[in-house]
């Protein structure tokens, strides 16, 4: 808790220096001061300029201001600032009146020197780029492994400190094994290093650890903090989305070592890569982990401005360190970015095809299937097998003609009564079907509640075939509801003949959401151009629910789940001719967007008016399925409805036209082949196929029709993710006055702020050149920016510790010359992010000992000289990870939808009154941290209870506190008490025979080394007590409470 | 007034490292017990003497209507079914549930009101209990906000900007002014749900979050399912004598650790678990409720019996004032009242009524009112116009930033005192519009806080609960 009130001024490194620099030098000593007591005023922002003077610039700091200056260069007295920060109260800077403290004599005194010495200006230090440093002489040579050492070292003589020896190797092991891979070493793997006297011991640790694909989850749980990735949407309702597919993008590029360069172009602008590959779009997943607003009265221009700001601030902190979100509404008060430039740079992520109302529930578009590699092996297979067949058919087409003509002499001969439509028997296909009513004189059909896609089903009728049905048909009872059912002359057999009254109840079926395909085809004979024909919808007017209408002669497909704002409505722009026989079909396919419907007339695709395309959460009504009826007493249909067919599937437009062929398959054996239009030949060759032909000619077919129905079924049963994608004219953008989404200003091109280098040459102006830039080696601060998060990660604080903040504001660099060689160093080895690591925890400064002196303590509390090891606590992750680990429950599986481990129960009920979150059972409570499914308004209390970060926006820096509240869920989350207990029977088990080696087993399970004598006196000593006062199974139950003992152990929860 | 890097750490630390040395762990317990739940108040707070030590803010969330409870407009009557006029409207944004609406009929309250007490306030038949403590009052009928959906509503009324990750403004109270009891946290959460709506406007963790404050000053959720907080129960079978022991070993071990490395932390740590234990007496003796009596119960009326109920929670709140707890908040779901309002509203008001009323007498006969300062109100108020289909006798309203009624009542703020006027329509402020911010400011003055110098620095920015505006409403103050 106290690392975090320090985190709190951006000054601590001055406070560090007990002594008064004997050199005053602009950026560390001068820049901080004018940055947080001046700027505000006298700084980059316009707007909020004070008086002519500014700070922030050198000439306006030394500008003549009409016979008075504010810095004038080796001469204190005769300058303004000088004057007026000791002047007294009613004329000192900064004001009082402002309720601003004077500066300190420090501060005063530094001002003062730096004047004297000739005021010496600097660009601020983050945006000169990196110049490698030589290597500082340093009193020991010895001790420094490498670069870094020599560069804590020098700094440490400076001070007068030295350094502390290396770690004892239990501490040492743990601590690397820990930081590598967020996992404890295993007791064999400690023993094996502890033994191992040669020379590079610890470096084969080393490399073992990079080489485990734990070490990519460990590396992902830190980006997916800075990428706010989350399992739900956020704001209101925070439906789930799946984003999962992108996470284990991640995991694998730490694991496959890609360079930082590739893993930033791919994650900004993969899309937009030549020929990018389906990993390469997965990646930009990283800017659509955002949250999205699909609450119902939202207006979507104001979160469509978020989203794209969201982007920017993100961005911007993760590779550049700078706040640039601050220049959204003004220019930024303390670094040199103009609001136009903020707007600049968001015109690189402005141009994405997606919508400022996101759905409530599932993925946003823009988005892609991605399948796993299990999934793409299937569809492989699937492609093999489907090529094969239809290479077949191919080879027998011939022999398929041939059988097929003498079949259709044979109809021409002796038409086949089945197939004669004055008989209602022609043929259709009846795969996937759900519904199909031929109102035929009565309501007898066909009903399947749930019909598989690649199932066949064939209708029994009194003339057709028999083919086998499965599995039988549930039985329905369809009614005639508000007046008795009566039939006329139809376009096949009879039809329903509909007064606008009367309609068809056919029950609880077809029963789709906003996922499912589905199709809804039908003759119809309007009399009136207003009418319900099929519908699943409230029966009222703008009810919830999908149908087809008419409506005023066009036709009109809805899916509805709020008539005015959330649903997707479609029309034909033309009209239905009245009294006479057309044949409809609306088919949909589960993308949950308006261009997802079609409508068909005739077989012939209609063009469509969108009038809504707000659909963002499903449209189930619980409501019956409705032939003529729907939305309303006033909506019934006039007219005659006939062959009403409801597939569990989109048809395709082949399939629809097929549908569609009002002449009877006996009348088309009639036709010359040459006259036949291509949906007839397709009727009788199909229904040829599907019953005539020959059983081997019969069973390919059907085979080819099931192979292509698992296709669809696989493709949609892809987790999808959310990706970047470019519209293909560019959407203009504005700078927004005040930053308000409402308030449009001058058209802005997207370029990078000023203050930083230009494109790199050959570079697009556009996401991918950006993404370029990001890593170009002349842009000063991702590579710097990158190693201090590294940084971080071992040693608690960055080497800036305001790891988000590199501008003006942020903090000074503990020690830059070491900042500089890491940077430099990340981009000599080509971005090698193993490499680095490595560097990083073979050095001698990571490798000491954390033991502290009260002295020590005193003069650097927070370890920013680096003159002892990191010691601090676990992440929320790695403590619930680690006692998974060492209590042998952990499932370790790489990769997949996230899990849901246990949870007090009712957390999430009691913020939405909705459903509650239901723990896995199996496995899924036993994964890695990374895995839990994370929902951002109510997220897993163990993390927030220790200091994960929310997810709602990016969060790059490492924060801990040290509570009561963990100390109750450290003893009582049934997480770690199932762990003790899981930990107690690995001490009785596998711990040896005497007490003494059973606690000393779990002691060193936990902690990586053996308990000292007193330590295990307190521990034995604790088991018999506990094993005195427990009244059930005394022996479990002590050696449970021994364990718990041991897990929360402040040995345990720290890095040592 | 912030802090100094100076102070926290080298005070601090140079004192533990010196304590860790010598001294025993209870005397470092006692030494650190600042350190735990939120510490005492930031140097220089409060700027001035306070009016009120706590607060019970009563969030009604969903956005209770205004025309249904408290601002009477007889006027509307003669105008039911007619079209809002532009002129009123003066193109408002709306939500996009009813921007595509063609016709905003104006649909009069259902519900009778009338003037109670010495200071005459309207208040509805749907408030009898209230009505009857009108007197206490203090009504602020001109209350308005910037945002028009839950999320960023709510979300700006508890941080003071309508986008995530700023801290709450019970966490801002906690950091400044710390707790007035160390055994239990500065800043407690519950949250009941209503009879009204039960779907809609989820509630996220994050309203009582600490945003970028360390999360030690985010809201502690006392709940009325399993543990009254997270993980506070020891399993079954563990007694008080057995967790004695276990948290008296584990401080011989961390101590053990504490003379080897010398880190102070390990100090903390000892101290936090001890602290735990202390909670697991302190927070089950605050929600058993079995010592009050039976006067209670018909103040705030027999729902306070049912654990997890707004009343049983207004009682809690009481409880948790009484032992000195900075800012107890409740939300109270179900208030959206799109359609069915007057079925809904009925409903919500009869959850809320009597207990708000027993809250307020309970508070005064046991002289906490003085210094316990209690806020109702919603995200939003609703619009005049109806959403949906306009009958006799049913109608619903969508949601309406432009005006609203809160109330508060207690230490600081003047009692019996209605601020703050609409316009016939119900529509617009027509005097003394009071803002979120400004809102916060009063609060927060009323708490002897300067609303512009509780800050703290995060990106490098000064950040404060009321961000660069805010005004303290003197008028309302006692």
């Amino acid at each position: 808790m106290r690392r975090c009130l320090a985190c709190l001024g951006a000054l601590a490194s001055i406070a560090l220096a007990a002594t008064p620099p004997a050199t005053v030098e602009f950026n560390r000593d001068i820049r901080p001061i004018l940055s947080d007591r001046c700027y505000a005023c006298h700084g980059p922002d316009q707007a909020s300029r004070k008086s002519k003077l500014r700070l922030d610039i050198e000439a306006g700091a030394k500008a003549d201001l009409g016979g008075h200056f504010g810095i004038v260069p080796g001469d204190p007295s005769k300058s303004e600032v000088v004057k007026r920060i000791t002047a007294d109260e009613t004329r000192r800077m900064p004001p009082a009146w402002a309720g601003a403290a004077r500066l300190s004599d420090r501060q005063i005194d530094l001002l003062t020197r730096w004047i004297a010495l000739g005021a010496v200006w600097q660009k601020h230090w983050s945006f000169i780029p990196p110049v490698r440093p030589t290597l500082p002489q340093v009193s020991d040579s010895h001790w420094a492994k490498n670069a870094i050492d020599s560069f804590v070292l020098a700094r440490l003589d400076r001070e007068g400190l030295k350094p502390l020896p290396e770690a004892d190797r239990f501490t040492l092991i743990r601590r690397v094994t820990l930081d590598l891979t967020g996992l404890p070493p295993t007791p064999a793997e400690v023993r094996a290093f502890v033994d191992d006297s040669s020379a590079d011991a610890y470096e084969k640790v080393v490399d073992r650890l990079l080489a485990s694909p734990r070490y990519g989850e460990r590396m992902a749980m830190r980006w997916l903090d800075a990428a706010r990735y989350a399992d739900t949407n956020g704001y209101q309702t925070d439906g789930e989305r799946s984003m999962w597919r992108w996470r284990d993008w991640v995991i694998d590029a730490f694991n496959h070592n890609m360079p930082f360069d590739h893993f930033t172009v791919e994650q900004i602008a993969g899309d937009m890569l030549p020929g990018a590959t389906l990993q390469q779009v997965l990646a930009t997943g990283f800017n659509r982990n955002h949250r999205g607003n699909g609450e119902g009265g939202i207006i979507p221009a104001e979160y469509a401005v978020e989203y794209v700001v969201d982007r920017v601030e993100t961005t911007s902190a993760v590779w550049l360190g700078v706040t640039l979100g601050c220049a959204r509404c003004h220019d930024h008060k303390y670094d040199p970015f103009k609001q136009k430039e903020f707007y600049q740079v968001f015109a690189y992520f402005n141009n994405i095809p997606e919508r400022g109302k996101a759905f409530k529930y599932g993925n946003s578009p823009p988005l892609i299937h991605a399948p796993t590699a299990g999934q793409e092996n299937r569809l492989k297979e699937l492609d093999l097998k489907l090529a094969a067949g239809e290479r077949h058919m191919a080879e027998i087409e011939p022999g398929i003609a041939k059988a097929q003509r003498a079949w259709e002499k044979s109809l021409v001969k002796t038409p086949d009564p089945a197939l004669t439509p004055a008989l209602a028997n022609d043929w259709a296909s009846a795969r996937a079907i759900a519904v199909y009513l031929p109102l035929n004189g009565d309501l007898r059909g066909e009903i399947h509640r749930d019909p598989p896609r690649s199932d066949k089903y064939t209708y029994l009728m009194e003339n057709g075939p028999v083919v086998v049905q499965k599995p039988p048909p549930e039985v329905f009872e369809p009614l005639w509801k508000d007046g008795a059912g009566q039939y006329g002359e139809g376009h096949i057999g009879q039809a329903g003949a509909f007064d606008g009254k009367r309609f068809v109840d056919v029950g609880n079926v077809a029963n789709f959401g906003f996922y499912d395909s589905f199709t809804l085809a039908a003759w119809i004979y309007p009399t009136l151009p207003t009418g319900a024909i099929v519908s699943r919808a409230e029966d009222e007017n703008e009810g919830q629910g999908f149908g087809l209408y008419l409506k005023d002669g066009h036709l009109q497909a809805n899916l509805v789940q709020r008539w005015l704002d959330d649903g997707a409505r479609v029309e034909s722009k033309g009209t239905i001719e009245l009294n006479r026989w057309s044949h409809v079909t609306v088919t949909y396919d589960g993308s949950r967007v308006a261009s997802g419907i079609r409508i068909y007339l005739n077989g012939d695709p209609l063009e469509l008016d969108t009038h809504l395309d707000d659909l963002n959460q499903s449209f189930d009504a619980k409501q019956p399925l409705r032939i003529g009826a729907g939305l309303g007493p006033r909506n019934r249909f006039h007219g005659w409805i006939d062959e009403v067919r409801i597939y569990r599937m989109a048809l395709t437009p082949e399939e629809s036209a097929v549908l569609a062929v009002p002449a009877s398959v006996n009348q088309l054996a009639r036709l010359a082949p040459a006259k036949r239009t291509p949906p007839q030949a397709a009727k009788l060759r199909w229904c040829f196929l599907d019953r005539y032909a020959p059983a081997a000619l019969r069973d390919g077919w059907q085979q080819l029709l099931d192979l292509r129905g698992d296709r669809v079924g696989l493709v949609e049963s892809f987790p999808t993710v959310m990706v970047m994608q470019e519209n293909p004219i560019a959407r203009e953008t504005h700078v927004l006055l005040r930053g308000a989404y409402d308030r449009p200003g001058d058209t802005v091109l997207p370029s990078v702020p000023a203050i930083l280098p230009p494109l790199p040459e050959g570079a697009p102006n556009n996401r991918l050149g950006f993404a370029k830039w990001l890593v170009d080696p002349a842009n000063p601060l991702p590579a710097r920016v990158t190693m201090n998060r590294f940084w971080q990660m071992y040693f608690g604080t960055g080497l800036v510790k305001t790891v988000e903040d590199f501008g003006s504001q942020g903090e000074w660099p503990a020690n830059p010359d070491l900042l500089d060689w890491l940077a430099t160093e990340f981009i000599r080895t080509g971005w090698n992010v193993k490499a680095m690591q490595k560097t990083m925890v073979m050095s001698a400064t990571y490798r000491q000992s954390s033991k502290v002196t009260p002295e020590l303590l005193q003069r650097d509390p927070e370890n920013r000289l680096l003159a002892r090891g990191p010691r601090f606590r676990l992440s929320a992750g790695e403590l619930r990870d680690q006692a998974l680990a060492v209590s042998g429950l952990l499932v370790e599986k790489i990769g997949g939808p996230s899990v849901k481990p246990y949870q007090p129960p009712g957390l999430w009920k009691e913020l939405t009154g909705g459903e509650d979150y239901i723990p896995d059972q199996g496995e899924g409570l036993h994964r890695r941290s990374l895995y839990t499914f994370w929902k951002r308004t109510a997220p897993p209390p163990m993390m927030m209870n220790f200091d994960a970060a929310g997810r709602e926006t990016c969060v790059v820096r490492e924060l801990r506190t040290n509570t009561p509240l963990q100390a109750l869920d450290l003893m009582n989350d049934v997480t770690f008490l199932e762990a003790a207990r899981a930990l107690a029977v690995r001490m009785i088990r596998e711990g040896g025979t005497t007490e003494a080696e059973r606690i000393a087993y779990g002691f060193s399970l936990a902690t990586a080394r053996p308990p000292k004598s007193r330590e295990s006196n307190i521990l034995l000593s604790s088991l018999h007590y506990y094993r005195d006062t427990s009244q059930t199974d005394p022996e479990l139950a002590a050696y449970t409470t021994v364990a718990s003992l041991i897990l929360n152990l402040d040995v345990t929860v720290t890095k040592e | 007034m912030q802090r100094t890097d100076e102070q926290l750490l080298l005070t601090r630390r140079y004192f533990f490292g010196k304590a860790s040395a010598g001294l025993g762990i209870a005397a470092l317990a006692g030494l650190l017990k600042q350190d735990l739940h939120a510490e005492s108040a930031l140097p220089g707070l409060p700027h001035f003497a306070p009016r009120a030590k706590r607060i019970i803010y009563l969030f009604q969330s969903g956005g209770p209507s205004q025309m249904e409870l408290f601002d009477y407009k007889p006027k509307l009557k003669d105008l039911e079914k007619t079209e809002l006029p532009d002129s009123v409207r003066m193109g408002q944004r709306l939500t996009g549930m009813t921007s595509t609406q063609t016709s905003f009929p104006v649909a009069p309250s259902l519900f009778q009101f009338k003037q109670y007490g010495r200071s005459g306030t309207w208040v509805s038949e749907l408030m009898p209990n209230l009505a009857n403590v009108a007197d206490e009052l203090c009504f602020v009928k001109s209350m308005y906000t910037e945002a028009i959906n839950h999320d960023p509503a709510v979300t700006f009324f508890q941080t003071g900007f309508q986008l995530a990750g700023r801290p709450s403004i019970g966490a801002w109270l906690s950091y400044g002014l710390g707790s007035e009891n160390q055994e239990l946290p500065a800043f407690v959460v519950m949250i009941s749900q209503g009879s009204g709506n039960p779907n809609d406007q989820p509630l996220a963790d994050r309203q009582w979050g600490s945003g970028f404050l360390p999360t030690k000053y985010q809201g502690v959720k006392f709940r009325s399912l399993g543990d009254p907080v997270l993980y506070l129960s020891d399993p079954a079978g563990f007694d008080r004598a057995q967790r004695r022991r276990f948290i008296d070993d584990l401080s011989k071990m961390n101590q053990l650790e504490l003379d080897e490395f010398g880190d102070p932390e390990i100090a903390t740590r000892i101290a936090q678990y001890e602290m735990a234990y202390k909670m697991q007496t302190s927070v089950p003796e605050l929600t058993d409720l079995s010592g009050e009596p039976p006067r209670t119960f018909e103040l705030y009326g027999p729902d306070a019996r049912k654990p997890g109920t707004f009343a049983a929670n207004c009682l809690l709140a009481r409880r948790l004032a009484e032992r000195g707890v900075r800012f107890v908040q409740l939300f109270h779901r179900g208030w959206d009242q799109h359609t069915n309002l007057p079925k809904q509203i009925a409903g919500q008001a009869k959850d809320t009524d009597q207990a708000c009323a027993g809250l307020i007498q309970d508070l005064k006969e046991r002289g906490l009112l003085n210094d316990t300062m209690v806020v109702w109100g919603g995200e939003f108020g609703r619009t005049v116009y109806c959403q949906g289909k306009l009958t006799a006798d049913n109608y619903g309203r969508d949601h309406h930033p432009r005006c609203f009624t809160m109330w508060l009542a207690g230490g600081g703020v003047k009692s019996g005192l209605t601020y703050g006027e609409t316009d016939d329509y119900c529509y617009n402020i027509v005097k003394d519009p009071v803002h979120v911010h400004d809102l916060h400011a009063t609060i927060l003055h009323c708490l002897g806080i300067d609303h512009t110098k509780l800050t703290y620095k995060f990106q490098g920015r000064a950040f404060r609960l009321t961000d660069v505006n805010g005004n303290v409403v003197r008028d309302l103050l006692a």
